[in-house]
């Protein structure tokens, strides 16, 4: 490692460092009332205090994150690659799926829970419709950005059309199912906290809206902070694989 | 007495564009011996990559017959024909060796087999001690060098060329012409070879076809009859010139027109 990279690091380090400062320091000398922010430390010492409630609400999160995420990733991908690959459903659909990214699909999650109920149901549909489309959208822009030249040379060699799509389609398509699996999994995650704090009986989001009506504001924060936690953990694993299949990056 | 080893029978190519069909190719007439080197040259639109594409079996032409070795092409015959595109066209998570041996892959050969037969085509090419570099770890010039030692893995007898050197800088293109030259002498292979450089052309080949503009038509068929080995200084001779110069008359009425 260089100094430089070290030096980065360090900087990176310090950035961190400096904001949870911040938002210890601001709160406790007055600047922030404690009702808006409080202080990182009453967040962490809620979140120790009732860690058995925090905890308690996971199960029933990742559950449905998990379902969702099979539903938007699996089916979003799916589809993407299916769309992507006919340039007349790319040229039939895209427009229409492109403007549906701007409804604001949160007004649906009130007929969603008359639909499903106040379970976890709910909040899976929700989620599943909120990230579906921009997930599918960027599988879509994945194949549509796939070198058909590539295909053309394993044909000129005698790949059969199972072989193009086993050997070369399926390995060039992998950073793009990768990025579709990042965007995805990020939205899939809002959509769910987010059902959960407009309406639910048991989650994260259900617990942070509780505290709210409650103003007990250190029990909301603990909540972010576990949110944070959740996101940060997708965050770190799916750049991780990224890595991992950059080398099927096109750009060479 | 010896037959052509590709063979281009009254060859035609028409696209539908639009409602309206465009004559790429008309009636295409040439005989390919064993072993020569064959430049076709012509103004842009041609038809020179679509010809191609039709001894490689990549299309098939709407009227007249392309034949290899006596067979009817009816679809790609990558034991017979190698390909070489203008841009290498490698596969990107795929080391050069195995670059080279995807060709044997989709056939199914054995993994020591097909890789001993990429690093012998890779030496070939001048690439020993690269076989484990990624695609984007090399330059322009030896990716290209990747994807000829891929077209000659199968030991075809023809390989064609569609404008191999034409994304490179100039004096890549100069030593990667010279290395063309020196496999060809290796290994024997005829050699069709599409370009836009009138010298590269007479530089390399035993003959030069020369086509007109849309319809693509046989207008001129010229002997390079400059001797082997070819060295750079032959293209400041006087015959380099009368060759180069009866070509470019074809080639800029065609594209005045």
């Amino acid at each position: 490692m260089t100094w430089l990279q070290r030096h980065l690091r360090v900087s990176q380090a310090m950035f961190y460092l400096a904001i949870l400062a911040t938002w210890e320091i601001l709160p406790r000398v007055g600047v922030i009332p404690r009702l808006f922010v409080p202080p990182l430390s009453e967040a962490l010492g809620a979140l120790v205090t009732n860690y058995r409630e925090y905890l308690g609400s996971l199960p029933t999160t990742f559950g449905e994150i998990l379902v969702a995420y099979v539903i938007v990733c699996g089916g979003g991908i799916l589809v993407g690659q299916l769309v992507g690959s006919s340039a007349v459903a790319r040229r039939m659909l895209l427009p229409v799926l492109r403007s549906a990214v701007a409804v604001p699909l949160v007004v649906l999650y009130p007929v969603m829970m008359v639909w499903f109920g106040l379970g976890s149901q709910s909040k899976i549909a929700f989620a599943s419709i909120y990230a579906f489309i921009p997930t599918m959208l960027t599988a879509v822009a994945g194949v549509a950005a796939l070198n058909p030249a590539l295909g053309e040379t394993a044909r000129a060699f005698g790949a059969t059309r199972a072989q193009q799509i086993l050997y070369v389609a399926l390995p060039a398509s992998l950073p793009s199912m990768v990025a579709s699996l990042r965007l995805g999994g990020a939205l899939v995650i809002v959509g769910v906290i987010v059902a959960q704090m407009l309406g639910a009986a048991d989650g994260l989001g259900f617990l942070i809206t509780r505290y709210r009506t409650l103003l007990n504001s250190p029990g909301v924060y603990a909540g972010i902070v576990l949110v944070l936690m959740i996101t940060g953990l997708h965050e770190i694993v799916l750049r991780r694989l990224e890595r991992k299949v950059a080398a099927y990056r096109q750009g060479d | 007495m010896t037959r052509p080893l590709v063979a281009i029978r009254g060859v035609s190519q028409r696209f539908g564009v639009d409602g309206a069909t465009v004559t790429a190719l008309d009636t295409i007439d040439l005989e390919i011996p064993d072993g020569q080197f064959v430049a076709v040259v012509g103004p842009s639109g041609c038809g020179k990559s679509t010809l191609l594409s039709l001894v490689a079996g990549l299309r098939l032409p709407s009227s007249g017959t392309v034949l290899c070795d006596g067979e009817p092409i009816t679809g790609p015959m990558p034991r017979k024909v190698g390909m070489i595109f203008q841009e290498a066209n490698l596969l990107p998570w795929l080391s050069a060796v195995d670059n080279v041996a995807f060709p044997l892959k989709l056939r199914h050969v054995a993994k020591q087999e097909r890789l001993a037969a990429a690093r012998r085509m890779l030496e070939l090419t001048g690439l020993a001690g690269f076989e484990s570099r990624l695609p984007h770890e090399l330059s322009g010039g030896m990716k290209q060098r990747v994807s000829i030692a891929r077209g000659l893995v199968q030991n075809p007898a023809v390989l064609l060329m569609d404008e191999p050197f034409a994304s490179l800088d100039e004096q890549t293109r100069m030593v990667l012409g010279d290395e063309l030259l020196r496999i060809w002498s290796e290994t024997k292979k005829t050699v069709l070879f599409v370009t836009h450089s009138l010298n590269e052309a007479v530089y390399l080949a035993d003959r030069v076809v020369v086509l007109s503009a849309r319809p693509g038509r046989v207008v001129d068929d010229v002997a390079v009859d400059l001797p082997r080995p070819r060295s750079f200084a032959m293209t400041g001779t006087e015959r380099f010139g009368v060759l180069k110069d009866r070509i470019w008359q074809h080639i800029k009425s065609a594209e005045r027109s």
